[in-house]
């Protein structure tokens, strides 16, 4: 078994088997949390994929089913992986944007009050300009924290928790003085016409939520991936990444690299708050950013920077997340324990590292036993 | 008490695709000064970085006063008093001089009566004391990065010797250091010899084997191939046994054919970050088919010209022409593509990406044009085909071809990569700095040969070097800096290397 993981994590894979790796040990973290809390694990892992649509539930509600979960874990799932394909188009250049959830919630804002309260827009406009209005106006962010950057060497992780602050007060204070409603304390909901999730269709005898996201975001993963595999200003952009020295030195203009990273990744950011505030939510509540913006790092760094790696890993952490609220009511441990694996799980992931140096200094002491060992018989 | 204070015996080291060490066995006495000589890539670090516990040979034993030795870490050969200097340095930037000698080992008090404290007083205290005593002169309070390499090369002899180091390895102390500081160098080395210490030092220059060694080790592509005692071997039988077969001392140089001029440099006045003129109202030409070369100490001026000529640095006046156009306001890029080549000084910072392959950055003069890449999109095929061409061509060595990540490639090897890429865009204007530090006399031997090849087919060279065999051999013109200012230009038959080096310490009329 050892020698297995150690091989695995040593080859070519390995950054695959990291993750594999790090999600094992995160299941049995959990599952001593779960039986100290006196729970039983096998049942709760269960209702997470019961929750999410991926197994049947015990019986369901007028109108759901298993595939109506299963398009609510969807809607749940577009928008997190667009998030971490945010982190990792700046990752890969260096660029740690820790501001996604701002960026989120800026372009979530805009959308919201500029489309989603305009009631004579026919769906075939709005939609469209949501898209538009979520990608231009992450994208700006994104091109503000670059040029912060580059002209005054403002380091991102400083201005984007700055930015992530005013534009939590600042949408907070527009919400509760014009868009409230009453009720619910939280903004007006968006019309049915700019809302990028279809609701009540009918399929297979139960109402399902469409996302218009998930085709999206899949498709700016591949986009994504391509970028920095086989394009030439994806090399560039990587130079820059790991030594702008060189990269200046070869050509490249690294501040403008810069700026344009983190306006794509503020691009990227921008179109998964479209997605979750006028998809998965529906509303804004007040002053409050988005956990998805940090969960986002965690599927990134699970899906070691790989866009397809991130299609996986967002998968396995909406399952989690999506499933929280089932589980909860079936075993009776609070939702947050979602977050909680989540937490764990970056912490084995961010590991992964130092897994693969050990493998490989115990595959090296398998291979001096053996050599020695010939040694002897010789 | 066994006769040799550290043995090694039928080491083996393999990486992947290459045997790095091949069943090297050396035995070393007590006090002496054991040189260790071979070409880019012998295996020369890694055989030393195991005697220091980086690595853990593959196979084979290591004695340290006749005990066996398991090292899993430097800390353990740190314990049996062993010491290191790097090829590259390992300090941290942002510590004093004293901060980074007792890192790991702080000297600590009480604070109040209980508190663990670092005692810096103590530290800076002993640290002046025991400069004194090896007549290494530094200053404790200092910032290792407001430090010439020199100095900082006295911090790495210091943590060794901190650390109460008995065998004390140097992995090419003299790449980095002038003529004069390399003097200054060896009779440290001297001088701890006569202490009692055990020395190890890796080198290229066979001179300062001469000078200094007692007994000298030949690699050869992971073999050992002999040891030999310093005083009965000749310079010229060192240098055949390490490449393996006669090394040629004297380039055959033709004579120079200046034909249209190339680069003009007009008043041109660079200013660092302080606003200091590290470059002062400097005008020269070259031709093509002539080398200029521009010699004086280190850190006088001479790598800002190359970078205000290439854009890396921003020019503050003054103008530089290329083949009579305006280049001074021009991005880099446009400079490269008007055919400026540039082998800079600091390889690791910024000649290479060090985490990308050797088949990507032997093409990070090409990726962007056809058929590297087409509208945008990158070509993988040609990257390999062309990165193949240039690794036959000039010889770099790696362990696994296009593939090889930089990083763990040779020092020497690296440096071949980098000339190799540079000289292939065929440029009017070639700028070498320092072009052959840390490469073995074959690899200088060829790389000379390059250069005046270069210069005869009608390419201007810009050449910066710090060795003043290296300037008289094959330079045409020379251009003597001092303090940011262009002392004297001459042709190069005029001056004897001892009226150079005159003019480098600023003596105006030699
Ligand atoms: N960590 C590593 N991983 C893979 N290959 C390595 C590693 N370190 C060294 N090598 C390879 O082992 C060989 C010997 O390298 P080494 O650095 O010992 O050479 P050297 O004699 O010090 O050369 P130089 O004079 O150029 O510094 C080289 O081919 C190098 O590419
Ligand atoms: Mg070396």
């Amino acid at each position: 078994m050892k020698k297995f993981l150690a091989q695995r994590l040593d080859g070519r894979y390995s950054a695959f088997w990291a993750s594999v790796l790090a999600i094992i040990l995160t299941l049995i973290t959990a599952s001593l949390l779960l039986l100290v809390m006196g729970k039983d694990p096998v049942v709760a892992f269960q209702s997470f994929l019961q929750g999410c649509g991926f197994l049947p539930k015990a019986n369901y509600g007028g109108g759901s089913g298993m595939l109506s979960d299963l398009f609510d874990f969807l809607n749940y799932l577009a928008p997190l992986l667009l998030a971490s394909l945010a982190f990792i188009a700046g990752f890969k250049t260096g660029l740690f944007n820790i501001g996604i959830s701002g960026q989120m919630l800026f372009s979530g804002f805009l959308a919201t009050v500029f489309i989603g309260y305009n009631k004579s827009m026919s769906a075939a406009i709005a939609k469209p300009l949501v898209i538009l209005i979520g990608l231009a106006s992450g994208c700006l962010l994104g091109a503000l924290i670059g040029f912060l950057k580059y002209r005054f060497n403002i380091h991102e992780v400083v201005s984007t928790i700055m930015i992530n602050y005013i534009i939590s007060y600042l949408t907070g204070f527009f919400i509760n003085n014009n868009y409230v409603d009453m009720m619910t304390r939280t903004s007006r909901i968006c019309t049915a016409a700019a809302r990028l999730t279809w609701t009540n269709v009918k399929i297979g005898g139960v109402n399902c939520k469409v996302p218009l996201g998930i085709v999206i975001a899949v498709l700016i993963a591949f986009v994504v991936q391509f970028l920095f595999d086989k394009t030439s200003f994806g090399f560039e952009l990587k130079a820059v990444g790991l030594n702008s020295r060189c990269a200046k030195y070869f050509g490249v203009n690294v501040g403008k690299s810069v700026v344009l990273s983190m306006a794509i990744s503020g691009a990227l950011a921008g179109l998964a708050g479209v997605c979750y505030y006028l998809g998965y939510t529906n509303t804004i509540i007040p002053k409050t950013l988005a956990g998805m913006g940090y969960d986002s790092i965690s599927v990134a760094l699970l899906g070691s920077a790989s866009p397809i790696g991130a299609i996986l890993a967002s998968v396995i952490v909406s399952i989690f997340q999506q499933g929280a609220n089932y589980m909860s009511s079936r075993v009776g441990v609070a939702k947050e324990i979602a977050s909680l694996i989540t937490g764990i799980m970056l912490l084995y992931a961010a590991c992964g590292n130092y897994m693969r140096i050990v493998a490989h200094s115990y595959l090296q002491k398998e291979l001096d036993k053996t050599s020695s060992r010939e040694g002897k018989e010789r | 008490m066994s006769e040799y204070i550290v043995e090694m015996r039928h080491i083996t080291k393999r990486f992947p695709g290459i045997v790095a060490n091949d069943d090297v066995s050396i035995s070393i006495r007590k006090g002496e000064v054991y040189a260790l000589l071979g070409e880019n890539g012998a295996g020369k670090s890694t055989l030393m970085s195991m005697l220091f516990g980086m690595y853990e040979p593959d196979s084979g034993e290591i004695l340290i006063n006749g005990k066996p030795v398991v090292f899993h870490s430097s800390n353990d050969a740190t314990a049996q008093s062993i010491g290191m200097v790097h090829q590259h340095f390992k300090l941290v930037d942002t510590y004093t001089v004293a901060e980074n000698i007792v890192l790991g080992i702080e000297p600590l008090k009480k604070k109040f009566g209980f508190l663990p404290w670092v005692d810096m007083k103590k530290a800076n205290n002993e640290i002046a004391e025991l400069s004194r005593k090896f007549g290494l002169e530094v200053n404790p309070t200092d910032l290792i990065s407001d430090l010439q390499v020199s100095v900082r090369q006295r911090v790495e002899i210091l943590k060794m010797l901190y650390r109460k180091a008995e065998i004390l390895i140097f992995d090419e102390p003299t790449a980095v250091l002038t003529p004069q500081e390399i003097d200054f160098l060896l009779d440290i080395i001297d001088g701890l010899r006569k202490d009692g210490k055990t020395i190890i030092l890796i080198t290229h220059k066979i001179m300062e084997i001469k000078r200094i060694a007692d007994r000298c080790a030949i690699l050869r592509r992971g073999k050992l191939i002999d040891v030999r005692n310093v005083a009965d071997t000749s310079v010229q039988e060192m240098a055949d046994l390490m490449v393996g077969h006669t090394v040629n001392f004297n380039q055959q140089k033709n004579k120079a054919n200046f034909r249209e001029e190339i680069l003009t440099v007009d008043h041109l006045t660079v200013k660092n970050e302080n606003n200091f003129e590290v470059v002062k109202d400097v005008s020269f030409k070259v031709h093509g088919g002539e080398i200029f070369a521009v010699t004086g100490v280190s850190g006088n001026g001479q790598t800002e010209i190359a970078d205000a000529i290439t854009g890396m640095l921003k020019i503050a006046s003054g103008t530089v022409k290329l083949e009579g156009k305006d280049i001074t306001e021009a991005s880099v890029r446009e400079r490269a593509l008007s055919g400026i080549s540039y082998i800079p000084e600091d390889r690791h910072g910024v000649g290479m990406v060090l985490d990308f392959t050797l088949r990507d950055n032997l093409s990070l003069r090409e990726y962007f044009k056809e058929p590297f890449s087409r509208n945008g999109i990158l070509n993988p095929d040609q990257f390999q085909k062309y990165s193949e061409e240039l690794i036959e061509r000039y010889d770099i060595r790696s362990g696994q071809g296009p593939a090889t990540i930089v990083r763990s490639m040779s020092g020497g090897n690296q440096q071949k990569a980098i000339i190799g890429r540079e000289i292939e865009e065929k440029s009017k204007l070639i700028i070498f700095v320092q072009p052959t530090r840390g490469l073995d006399i074959g690899a200088i031997e060829n790389v000379h040969k390059q250069i005046l090849q270069e210069r005869d087919n009608g390419a201007a060279i810009l050449l910066i070097s710090l060795e003043l065999d290296e300037i008289m051999a094959l330079s045409d013109t020379i251009g003597i800096i001092y303090r940011g200012e262009l002392l004297k230009i001459t042709p190069a038959g005029e001056l004897t290397s001892h009226e150079v080096g005159r003019y480098m310490m600023g003596v105006k009329d030699a």
